[in-house]
Formats: structure tokens, sequence, C-alpha cells
């Protein structure tokens, strides 16, 4: 196999954990949406939270797009 | 018109020009543009002509818009923030009136295109830098170095400040031409099915109800974002004057 | 309007009242008989009332639309914010490694950097951070502050 059709493969493949990622943030916004239409004057106290949960969440996903990157582009 | 949802951002030449090699022709896009300006400076200065102490309705359309435009920036940059009023009241209701222009039938949708709103967006920041160090000298480079961070931290701090600066043109002028660009196709491919749909007969055009109520509906929800992006473009410009005026926070 | 306006004086007076009257039960014995008439005056008002609610209400949805527009305004800037921030990274890392030939820790670095000013980007567009401090204890500070805002209210 051509090394090139290897790493488009291979990056193809790595972006795959982004899917991953897109639930757990899919999760993350839901769950907190349910808990703040239950105690919505609690809702803006812990969105600090959320982003953090957000962020640490996300970072994974971009773990998996700098593997694809890389794969890309060196 | 071809059915393909691309072709209406086709730019095509009208009047062909060229000076010392470079390509000025006047284009679809160049007329849309002055369109644009025209109709919205003929509508300021028709209606404000009158000068009314009690305003007739049109007159007050502009008296709410300058009032609107005044209160964003007067919230988010303070009253010294009032000298950028021009500038900032001109890119709305550019943006604003091509927006709307664009929602006609058969015509071009100038903010479409990236170049375009890329060039207003650089000439923002372009026009934020300049003047903070005009104003500030080098204390303007205190905005990428925020207080109470401790000694070690500084440089990375200092390059994430600097990456989230320069990220600003891009996220302004991307939104601007993404959401209009998206709106724009969407459309299109649902008056596409509606076409298609009722070329298939009888059940076609029953079936072709669905899409063409989605187009309706869709056509409200761009005249909301037609809105809201110049809303968006106008409130960013004002907090990135208020970083150029008050650069340590 | 009249009308409207005294039923919001009454239901401001309302509680006082109220407070004042199960404070000390024993020491006015008539009381309750007062109750019993504010009661009534209070369903005879409900009735005439339903003017005024339904004004409320299209308050209300009034603001719950605006506020449904200001929120589909904020979507579009944080996802933006957020994918330019991290952009913005990694096209400077890879024209670092274009440039200076350092292949590819440009790219890791810049795009690491990136997401970081990304959400750094995002807190500022959700006014979780002030303006330019970034630690995350302003972030728990500012939480705090609005906890007890929240408790205060």
């Amino acid at each position: 196999m051509e090394v090139e059709a290897a790493k488009a493969i291979g990056a193809g493949i790595a972006c795959l954990g982004m899917g991953g990622v897109g639930i757990g943030l899919g999760n993350m916004f839901g769950n907190y949406l349910a808990g703040a239409l239950r105690n919505p004057s609690a809702a803006d106290g812990q969105f600090g939270r959320l982003i953090f949960g957000f962020a640490v969440t996300e970072a994974l996903g971009i773990f998996s797009l700098l593997v694809a990157l890389l794969l890309l582009f060196t | 018109m071809a059915n393909d949802p691309i072709s209406q951002f086709n730019i095509s030449k009208l009047l062909q020009l060229d000076v010392g090699g470079y390509d000025i022709s006047f284009t679809n896009s160049s007329l849309f543009m002055v369109a644009t300006v025209a109709a919205s400076a003929a509508f300021l200065i028709f209606t404000t002509s009158g000068r009314g102490l009690i305003p007739t309705r049109l007159q007050s359309i502009s008296e709410m818009l300058y009032e609107f435009v005044a209160g964003l920036l007067r919230d988010s940059a303070g009253s010294e923030g009032m000298k950028f009023f021009p500038i900032v009241f001109s890119l709305f209701t550019f943006i604003l009136v091509a927006n709307l222009l664009g929602m006609f039938p058969y015509f071009f949708t100038v903010t479409s295109h990236i170049i375009v709103t890329a060039a207003l967006a650089f000439g923002v920041i372009g026009m934020v830098i300049v003047y903070g160090f005009y104003k500030n000298g080098l204390g303007f480079l205190k905005l990428f170095v925020p207080s109470g961070v401790p000694g070690v931290l500084i440089p990375v701090v200092v390059l994430i400040e600097v990456i989230s600066f320069l990220s600003r043109p891009i996220s302004l002028s991307v939104r601007l031409f993404a959401n209009v660009l998206a709106g724009h196709i969407t459309l299109k491919v649902f008056a596409g099915f509606v076409v298609s749909l009722s070329g298939l007969g009888l059940g076609g055009v029953i079936g072709a109800i669905l899409p063409l109520a989605f187009a309706v509906a869709l056509t409200g929800l761009e005249f909301l974002v037609a809105f809201l992006q110049a809303y968006v473009f106008a409130i960013l410009t004002c907090m990135y004057i208020n970083d150029a005026i008050h650069p340590s926070h | 309007m009249i009308h409207r306006c005294s039923v919001r004086l009454f239901r401001a007076l309302f509680p006082v009242m109220v407070i004042n009257m199960t404070e000390n039960p024993q020491d006015q014995p008539k009381d309750e008989e007062l109750a019993k008439r504010l009661e009534r005056l209070k369903s005879n008002l409900e009735g005439p009332d339903s003017i005024a609610a339904e004004a409320e209400q299209d308050e209300r949805t009034r603001a719950d639309r605006a506020r449904s527009k200001a929120g589909i305004a904020q979507a579009f800037r944080l996802s933006s914010e957020f994918i330019a921030g991290v952009v913005v990274g990694g096209g400077i890392g890879y024209a670092i490694d274009t440039f200076f030939e350092t292949s590819p820790w440009g790219l890791i670095i810049f795009l690491l950097l990136g997401f970081a000013a990304a959400v750094l980007n995002v807190l500022r567009a959700a006014g979780m951070v002030a303006q330019s401090e970034m630690s995350l204890k302003t972030v728990q500070e500012h939480q705090k502050r609005t906890d007890k805002q929240d408790q205060n209210e």
C-alpha cells in the first residue's frame, strides 16, 4: 500500500475519536440542561463547571484532531 | 437560473477593467455593494431631511437605528468610544442592508463571500491596533498580560492571549460569512425540492407542501439571522474598540 | 389600568399582613376572622385578575422570545469563537513548521495553545472571565459570588 494512502486512512480513523467526544459533550450539555430545568436558580452558578468539563472533554478531541493533522501534514 | 445551490454565489464581470495588470472589473458583487451603500444612504438622507420635531414613521425608523447603535457603543465602550460612532454605524447598516438585500430573489448577497467579511473584520482589527498604539503607546501591549498571573506562567499566558487576539478577525469574518452562506444554500436546496417534487405529478405536488412550508419558515429565520449577524458584528466591534481604549482593564 | 395597579398594590401589601398574622396569633383573637375576610377578598380578586395575569404572561413570552434570540446570537458566537481559536493556533503552528522546519513540534504546541486560547475565548464570550483574567481561581471566585447572590435572592 502506498504510504500516502495509509496516512490518509490513518487520519480518517484518528478522527473517529472526535465522535466519542461529540457523544460526551452531548451527554454533558444535555444533563446540564436537564439539571438547569429542574433548578433554574442554581444553573448560572454551575455554568463555570460546565465550561470546565467542556474544556477537559474537548481537549481529548483536540488530541485526536492533532493526531489526524500530524498524519496528514508531516 | 440553474437548479444548483452554489450558482447563486457566482461572480460575473459586468464591466471589464484592467489597471496596471490588476483586474479591478466591476462585478455583480461590486454592483450590490454600491446598491447597499446607495440604498442605506438614500434611506437615511430621505427620512431625516424633514427634521420634524415630531418624527414621521420613516424618520423614527432612522432615529431608532441611530439610538440603537449609539446605545450599543455607549454601553460597551463608554462615552469615550463615541468618536468611533460613524464607523460602527456604517458597519452595522452596511451589513444589515447587504443581508436584507440578499434576501430578495435573484439578488446577490454581498456578505456570502468571505473576502468581503474578512476585509471588514481586518479593517476593524487594524483600526483597533493602530488606535490602541496611538492612544496608549506601548502600554497597549498590556492587553496581552493579564494582571495577577504568576511570573512562571507569563510566557504561556501571553502566547495564549496573542492567539486569542489573532483569532478575533477570523471568528468575526467566518461567523458572518458562514451563517449567510449556509442559510442561502439551505433555502435554495429546499426551494429546489419543491420544484423537482412538483414535476412528478399530483403526488409530488402534495409532497411538495412540506418543503415549501420549510422554505417559508427558513425565510423568516434568514431575516432573523440577517439582523442578528449585523448586531453581533457591531457589538463585537464595540468590544474591541473598548479594548483599544482601555487595554489594562 | 387603575384596576391593575390596585391589584399590584394589594399583592405587595399581602405578604406583610400574612406575616404579621402568623407572628402573634394569640395577641389578637380577631385575626382569624380577618384572615377569612382577606381570603374571600383574595378569591374575589382572583376572578377579574385574569386580565392582569394575561398581560403578565404576554410580557413573559415576549421576554422569553427576546432571550431565545439572544441565545441564538450567543450560540453563534461561542461556536465560531472556539473554532477560530483552534484554527488560528493550528495555522500558526503549521506556518512555523514550514518556515523553521521544526516539524512536527510547532503544530503540536501551537494547536494545544490554540485550544487553550479557544477555551479562553469561549469563557470570555460567555462572560465568565473578567476581560483579561484567566486563572481558574477567578472563575471559582466568580462562581462563589454568584452562588451567594443566588442565596441572597
